[in-house]
This record gives structure tokens, C-alpha cells and sequence, in this order.
């Protein structure tokens, strides 16, 4: 007969030995997945998906996702800025508001379902049918109607004539092409619905998908775009809820690359460990402040309105920030000293503004600004509100806008009263002119200058640009409309450079930094500097191990 | 010896002892039912709670996507959701979903919350039964030694160690254990609850149960067993020390209690040792308040569990519920909160009634 106290005995040994069994079996159980040929690679990032369908999200964790997955009919090619046909073979405008598009012959699906010109018409139609609240139909703002005369020709009508944006357009979040066997026309497709159906035609089909946690992605064989063959066969994405987690884990050698979001801290910490590399690439997001021309001091709402006064302000301003000290201080270089309005990397980037204003060689010039208010009679020191969030725009924001406090009130012309409110009011408020300086934050739709231009400086009569700073120059808004419809690209980069040569005059913003894309990655893995471009969007295929 | 007023007053025999089984055995029913019924009004309550605070934020639309979406667009939403509507007719509509199991949509990712709840519930469950194993393992041992040692210093040394244990805040405990654990010594993985090539092989699992032990046992391989159980070592720890104190505590206190009763007063007249008092006649006693008290820890557990999952990547509803409170989706959390609301309402009735069964002391 067994006792109470023996079968106590054995359950206290069996839960002994099940822990000592947990930590010796932990030492077994490896990492990396069945493949065949190339080296199986793992990614870790603390991207977020929202959905898979391309018509319901529109950030940058789902199309991080999608960018692997959907065909596109233009791209950018590895190391470029600038748009090519992807699974398209031309496209080119037939008539002033028609841009007809040709794709290559015999294009599939992973699931082996056609890919035609139906499916492309169908994917533009139902964007725009959907306009899900969440999803890019706003960036198909010029489309009219799609047709489709024949299974390998698209022609896009466009309400404006000549738009030499829409190619940007198509390889944007709005740009995916879906399969129309798969997806519902007036509703978003759940993410098992499309992971099951194998609805894509991108480098790389998803043979298992658990939600922010886990993708796993094989090499599709059917992909004949710009992009040219995945370099491996099985890519594994991680997702991370917390940075450190991540980092973590690229340090050990759990994952092989690690790709947004690392903290500026944990970057400089990794480029001192010999295990890792740490990459650098041009970034897309761009952090800048706005002066509202209403009510910034000497603003045409306030009781002393003086234009001339209101400019010396702002041109004081920007003769007093130090990017480089942004940089390097709070960002650990993480990010870029930004000297224009459109970022570097991109056609028609400048640097404009080291031009103008600072000691016109990036650094601040306290002597210039005191002249500017001096001359322009402005009585200092100058009293700003200036407003910052730290739950949008990250918690560096905190260290970030204490340092432009401190430049700002370094020679004595400023007195800054900072200040910082949770996002929802932030926003509601900065919409309602309540701050008269604030910061702000951009990350593009589209990998050209016009994404870092209309949204801020066309400010026709009936529609507000997004920064709501009642900023308006009908010169600007002219070159703007012109850019946008140049074809020639040594004119259009010109009238691009022009735009910025007046907006940095009048300074509606102040452009600080612009974000660099940092991977970090274990020896032996190659092709990450590849990715790492204008185009904004990081491929997996790029990769390989070993 | 003192007697009561029932014993006194009430002659014995067997017709007398009958009708007293017969009263006992109808009071326990009653009790339970009383019990079970008593849940309804609680998470009622809660649920009502719950609705009400999230509803003096304003409504969960404006909430999560207010600062992205302008005016019209926002109405838009707000009125598709029906969140203009006078808030008790939503409450109202609210609880009839909750009745049939439809807990709404996230407004962050748009998946139906009862996926949610499903998906990630068993991780939340997983960790907090590693965590109570952790608790029993740690906590009663030392307590009993505790009180073995009454006094002299490893009893105080225990002491301080329970009340370190509960009152370390957990991500606290949570960092330090990864720090020591993960980082210095390299031992046990830092976060997750496996490695990818395992969680790779869990999807292909055709019954999968989102509790990965099981679902590792389904696989057979010991390699994967072994890589899920030390990915669950330090969550658990840091997780199953918080309650261990308490157990500790407790436990002592009550074998001092039991250590000093008559009936081990007489055990150790008859030359009992001292150690075996405490393992054979004091310990079992002991440990019936252990169980009063699992049902408040449990409570305890759960709201532990949002910072060791958010700690340790553990993706359960802790986590989960982390994650949609920091992208404001309130629809979300409100349908977590109120599952984890009825779990604590019926946990709490499970352990009244083992209580009821296994202590003569309850009375009902």
C-alpha cells in the first residue's frame, strides 16, 4: 500500500524533476526552422500588425508585412529612390488622364490563381468602395475609375491630368494587388482567410501567421517583379512588444536581425558589441516643429500682429536649434540632422536651411538670431509656448524638446514655456490653433519629395494643409500643383528645390532631424545595407545567412 | 471544558444526531447554491464596473482613434458603433452580448474580442498554475520551516523574505530574474514562451489548446517540452513569489497555531519529535487557510500577471490587456477585464465550496 507521505514524495520529485528537466532540455531545444537550401533567417521587430488585408490598415507594421507578400505594380528597386514597374511590364500616360499599365504575361498567385488585370481593377475598386476608416483609400485621392480592357492592361483614370505621383502612389500602402477569388469587394478579408487562401504574389508566400507573434514566410517561386528572387528560401519574423526584449535576443544570437524599433540607448550599446553590426540606412520620418501664424508671437491673431516681427521669430528660432546636438545627444545617432524639408535620400533633397539660417554650417548662430529680432524690433527675450507629446511621438520627446528649450534660450532671446499633453488632446488641440509653437512628426506614404510637401504647403482656398498652421503662399501652392505634374525629372527635382528655397524663407516649420532605419545583425548575415534605402520599405529577400 | 449552548441544551442520542446530519447535509446544499448564485450579482457588478469607467472617458472610438481621424470621419465611426446612443441603452445592449458570449470588436486590430479572450486566455492560465506550483513549492516549505525554527534567526531571515517576496513589485522581480538569469549567467531564455522553431511547430498542431505544455506534449519531442517549461521558469517565478510570501507567512502562523493545540501538546507528552509534530500533526491544519486564501490570490495572480506577461513577452491576456490600454482600445479592455472579472467571481465560489468541504469550521 503507498502512504500519503510516499505519494507526496513522489509529486514533490516529480515537480523537482520536472525543473531540473526544464532547465537541461532547455539547452537542446535550438532555434532556427526545417528548410531546405538557403540558411533559415529570423527577424525580430516590435512592429504591430493591425490586418493583412491591404484595405484596412495603413501602418507600418501591416505594411512591413504586405511590402513581402503583395505584388505591387511599381516598386523600388533595391537602392533607389525612384519608382520601376514591378509586376507590371510599362506604364505610361495614354492620355492626359489616363495611365495605362501593361503586366507581364502569366503572372500567378502562390495559390496559382491568375493574376490579371481583373484582379487589378478589382483591388482599386474595392479600396475605394471600402474606404475603411483605417485603410489608404485617401491616397488614391485622384483616382476616378479603373478599367480593364484587356487580362494584361489597366488603365487608372485620374481626375487631374499629367499626375506624376500616382506611380509613387501604387507602390504605396494603396498599392498591394489582391486576388480577386479571395477577397470579399465591399468587406475586409480576415488574416486567416488570406493566409489560408495563399493570396499573394510578393517575393514571399506565409505558411504559418499567428498574429504579432509569429510569421513565418517561404520564398515565392512565381515572383518575377524588379525586386528580382528572395536570397532565402524561409524568413521567420518575431514580434516583440518590448525593445529591450529585442535587443536582447539580436545580442544572444536568438534572432539574426533585428529591425524597428530599437532605442537610441540600445543601438549605441550594440555598436559596441562585436557580435552584432550595427546598419544605418536613410529614414522616411522626419521630426520638426510648426509655428502657427496665428498665434506665435507677433502671429495676425494676436494683439501686437506684426508679419515682419513674427518672421524675425521664427527665423531666430531656426538660427538657434543645433540638429547635430539633437542628434547626437538625445538620438545617440540614431536619427539625422534634417537641413531641408524634403529628407535626404530622396529627389530634390537640399540643405537648405543650413544654408540660411545658423552658422551656415549646420551649427547655431546666436549672434544672427539676436540681429534678426534686432532688426526686425522685436523686444527680447521673446516669450514661446512650446508644445510636445511624448505618447506619439516617443518618450525621447521629453529629452528632445528640453534640449531646444535650452538652445533656444541659450543667448538669452527666448524664455520657453514647455509644455507636453497626452496625444487625443494634443492633437484636437493643435488642430484648434490652441498652441502657437508645437512639434509634430512625419512618416511618408510614399517614398517621393511630394509626400514631405503637399500634405504641409498647398493650402488652396478650399482645403487646409495637414499641419493647420494657416501658413499660405499661392506661389508655393503653384509650384507644388506644377511639380506634380513635370514628367521630366531634372525639371521637376529643380521646381522641387525651388518650393523649399521659399517655404525655408518664410518658415513655416522648422525641420530638425530625420529618422535613420537601423537593423542590427548577426555576423555572417548579408545584404542588410541593401534594404536599408529610400524606398523606406525593408525586404527580407535582401537577407541571407552564411 | 466549555461546552456550547446547543450541546447543553440539546440531550444526546441518535435521532438527535440524525436530525443534525440531516440539517448539515441540506445547509451544505443551500450553501453552494447560495453560493453559486451569489457569482450572478458579482460579476454583474463588475462587468457594470467596468462598463461605467470606461465610459467616463468618453466613448472608445474618440478614445483610440481621435487624434488620427478628423471630425466628420469620427462621427462617422462613432455613430456606426452605435456609441452616440444614451449610454443605458448601450449598457443594456451591452450586457445582452455579454450574455451571448459576444464581447464586440477591437477597434486597434478589428478582431472579435472572444478570439482574443480564447487565444491568449490559456497562456494567462498556464502561467498563473505555474505560478501557484511556484507559490506551493517555495511558500509552504519555508513556512513550515518558519515556524519549525520559531524565533531564532533562519525564522527571521524567512520572515524578511516573504515580505520581500510580496512586497517586490513584480516587474521589479520580473527584470532582476532576467537580468541574473537571462543576462549574467545565460541560463534561461529572457522572454517569450518558446523558441520560434517550437512555436513553428505548435501552428502545425491540428488541436491546438494555446497552453504550450500541452500543446508540446501533443508534439512528443522532449526538446520542445524542455524548451517551453524553461521559458516558463523565470515568469513563473517572478510571478509565483509574489503569493509564496503570503503562503509563507501563513502557513507559519497557522502551524505556531496548530504547534501549541492540545491534541499535539499530547503528541509531544507521548515523545513525538518535534519535526515530525510539525510534518504530521501540525502541517495538514495548517494548511486549510492556504486554500481560503488561493481564491483572493488568484485575483492577485491575474492582476500580476499584466506586468510579468508584459515583462517577459508572455503573450496572454495580461499582455494583451497591456497592449490595446496603451493603444486606448477600450473595447478591448473592457471585454478582458470582464473575463478576468468572472474568473475571480468563480474561482472565488470554487474555493468557498472546497473550503466548506475539507474545513468542519465553515459553517453554513
Amino acid at each position: 500500500m503507498t502512504s500519503a507521505s510516499t505519494i507526496r514524495k513522489r509529486t514533490l520529485a516529480v515537480l523537482g524533476g520536472t525543473a531540473i528537466a526544464a532547465l537541461t532540455l532547455a539547452g537542446c531545444s535550438g532555434g532556427g526552422g526545417a528548410t531546405t537550401g538557403s540558411k533559415p533567417l529570423t527577424i525580430g521587430t516590435t512592429d504591430k500588425v493591425t490586418v493583412l488585408d491591404p484595405a484596412g490598415s495603413y501602418d507600418n507594421g501591416s505594411f512591413a508585412v504586405q511590402n513581402q507578400v503583395f505584388p505591387f505594380l511599381y516598386n523600388t528597386p533595391y537602392g533607389s529612390p525612384d519608382v520601376q514597374p514591378d509586376i507590371a511590364a510599362s506604364g505610361d500616360f495614354t492620355s492626359p488622364t489616363a495611365f495605362t499599365v501593361k503586366l507581364k504575361p502569366g503572372l500567378k498567385f502562390a495559390n496559382g490563381h491568375d493574376l490579371t488585370s481583373s484582379d487589378v481593377k478589382f483591388t482599386f475598386d474595392r479600396d475605394l468602395k471600402i474606404a475603411d476608416a483605417n485603410g489608404p483609400s485617401s491616397l488614391l485621392y485622384n483616382l476616378a475609375s479603373v478599367d480593364a480592357p484587356d487580362k494584361t492592361t489597366v488603365v487608372f483614370n485620374l481626375k487631374t491630368a499629367n499626375d506624376q505621383v500616382f506611380k509613387q502612389i501604387l507602390s504605396s500602402p494603396a498599392g498591394p494587388i489582391v486576388d480577386e477569388e479571395v477577397f470579399p469587394a465591399d468587406k475586409l478579408a480576415t488574416d486567416q482567410e488570406i493566409v489560408k487562401a495563399h493570396a499573394f504574389a510578393g517575393q514571399y508566400d506565409i505558411t504559418s501567421y499567428d498574429f504579432n507573434n509569429l510569421i513565418a514566410y517561404k520564398a515565392n517561386p512565381n515572383y518575377d517583379g524588379v525586386l528580382g528572387k528572395a536570397k532565402t528560401d524561409i524568413v521567420n519574423v518575431k514580434y516583440y512588444a518590448s525593445q529591450s526584449n529585442l535587443k536582447l535576443d539580436v545580442q544572444k544570437g536568438n534572432i539574426d536581425v533585428a529591425f524597428r524599433s530599437l532605442s537610441p540607448t540600445d543601438v549605441a550599446n550594440l555598436e559596441k558589441d562585436s557580435k552584432v553590426t550595427v546598419y544605418h540606412g536613410p529614414g522616411g520620418e522626419i521630426r520638426y516643429f510648426v509655428f502657427n501664424f496665428q498665434t506665435q508671437p507677433f502671429g495676425t491673431k494676436t494683439a501686437d500682429a506684426d508679419p515682419a516681427k513674427a518672421l524675425a521669430v521664427r527665423q531666430a528660432a531656426a538660427d538657434l536649434v543645433d540638429r547635430d546636438a539633437l542628434a547626437k545627444n538625445v538620438y545617440k545617432g540614431t536619427y539625422s540632422p534634417l537641413y531641408s524639408y524634403v529628407p535626404d535620400g530622396l529627389t530634390g533633397a537640399t540643405t537648405v536651411l543650413k544654408d540660411l539660417y545658423g552658422n551656415g554650417k549646420g551649427g547655431p548662430d546666436a549672434g544672427k538670431a539676436k540681429k534678426a529680432l534686432a532688426d526686425a524690433g522685436v523686444t527680447t527675450p521673446v516669450k514661446i509656448d512650446l508644445q510636445y507629446n511624448t505618447d506619439h511621438y516617443g518618450e525621447s520627446s521629453s529629452d528632445e524638446y528640453a534640449a531646444i528649450k535650452s538652445q533656444l534660450e541659450a543667448g538669452g532671446l527666448f524664455t520657453v514655456n514647455l509644455q507636453s499633453t497626452e496625444y487625443v488632446q494634443y492633437s484636437k488641440d493643435r488642430k484648434a490653433g490652441v498652441y502657437s509653437v508645437f512639434q509634430l512628426g512625419w512618416f511618408p506614404d510614399y517614398s517621393d519629395a511630394d509626400n514631405y510637401l503637399t500634405p504641409f504647403f498647398y493650402n488652396p482656398t478650399d482645403k487646409e494643409a495637414f499641419i493647420i498652421n494657416h501658413y499660405d503662399d499661392p506661389a508655393v501652392d503653384a509650384l507644388i500643383l506644377k511639380q506634380g505634374v513635370t514628367s521630366d525629372k531634372a525639371e521637376r527635382a529643380k521646381l522641387i528645390e525651388e518650393i523649399q528655397a521659399k517655404v525655408a524663407a518664410q518658415l513655416p516649420t522648422v525641420p530638425l532631424l530625420q529618422g535613420d532605419q537601423v537593423a542590427v545583425a548577426v555576423k555572417g548575415v548579408s545584404g542588410v545595407k541593401d534594404t536599408l534605402d529610400a524606398s523606406f520599405k525593408f525586404r527580407y529577400a535582401a537577407l541571407s545567412k552564411g | 471544558m466549555t461546552t456550547t449552548a446547543a450541546e447543553v441544551t440539546t440531550p444526546p442520542g441518535a435521532p438527535e444526531q440524525k436530525s443534525r446530519s440531516k440539517v448539515r447535509g441540506g445547509g451544505l446544499g443551500r450553501y453552494i447554491l447560495i453560493r453559486f448564485l451569489l457569482i450572478f450579482p458579482t460579476v454583474f457588478i463588475l462587468v457594470t464596473l467596468v462598463f461605467l469607467l470606461m465610459r467616463t472617458i468618453g466613448d472608445p472610438i474618440t478614445a483610440s482613434l481621435g487624434g488620427r481621424l478628423n471630425a466628420e470621419q469620427l462621427q462617422e465611426r462613432i455613430h456606426a458603433a452605435g456609441y452616440d446612443r444614451p449610454v443605458i441603452v448601450q449598457y443594456v445592449e451591452y450586457l445582452g452580448q455579454i450574455f451571448t458570449g459576444n464581447f464586440g470588436t477591437t477597434i486597434s486590430d478589428n478582431r472579435p474580442i472572444s478570439t482574443v479572450l480564447l487565444t491568449y486566455g490559456g497562456a494567462t492560465l498556464e502561467l498563473a498554475v505555474y505560478a501557484l506550483i511556484v507559490a506551493f513549492i517555495v511558500g509552504i516549505p519555508l513556512g513550515m520551516l518558519a515556524a519549525y525554527l520559531r524565533d531564532r534567526w533562519p525564522d527571521a531571515v524567512l520572515r524578511v523574505l516573504a515580505i520581500l517576496f510580496y512586497a517586490t513589485p513584480v516587474f521589479f522581480a520580473g527584470l532582476l530574474l532576467k537580468l541574473v538569469f537571462g543576462v549574467w549567467l545565460g541560463v534561461l531564455p529572457i522572454a517569450g514562451r518558446a523558441t520560434t522553431s517550437t512555436e513553428l511547430q505548435m501552428q502545425l498542431l491540428p488541436n491546438k489548446t494555446g497552453i504550450y505544455l500541452i500543446d508540446a506534449l501533443q508534439i512528443g519531442d522532449p526538446a520542445i517540452i524542455g524548451d517551453v517549461l524553461s521559458h516558463a521558469v523565470l515568469p513563473a517565478i517572478a510571478l509565483g513569489l509574489l503569493t509564496a510570501g503570503v503562503f509563507l507567512r501563513l502557513v507559519r502562523t497557522n502551524v505556531i497555531g496548530t504547534l501549541s493545540a492540545d491534541y499535539v501538546d499530547a503528541a509531544r507528552s507521548r515523545g513525538v519529535s518535534e519535526f515530525r509534530l510539525v510534518r504530521k500533526h501540525a502541517y495538514k491544519p495548517a494548511l486549510i487557510p492556504i486554500i481560503t486564501v488561493i481564491g483572493l490570490q488568484i485575483a492577485l495572480l491575474l492582476g500580476g500577471a499584466v506586468l510579468t506577461e508584459t515583462t517577459f513577452e508572455w503573450k496572454g491576456l495580461g499582455f494583451m490587456l497591456a497592449q490595446y490600454l496603451s493603444a486606448r482600445d477600450f473595447v478591448a479592455v473592457q471585454g478582458i477585464v470582464a473575463l478576468l472579472a468572472v474568473i475571480v467571481a468563480i474561482t472565488n465560489f470554487i474555493v468557498d465550496i472546497v473550503a466548506a468541504l475539507i474545513d468542519p469550521r465553515v459553517r453554513y
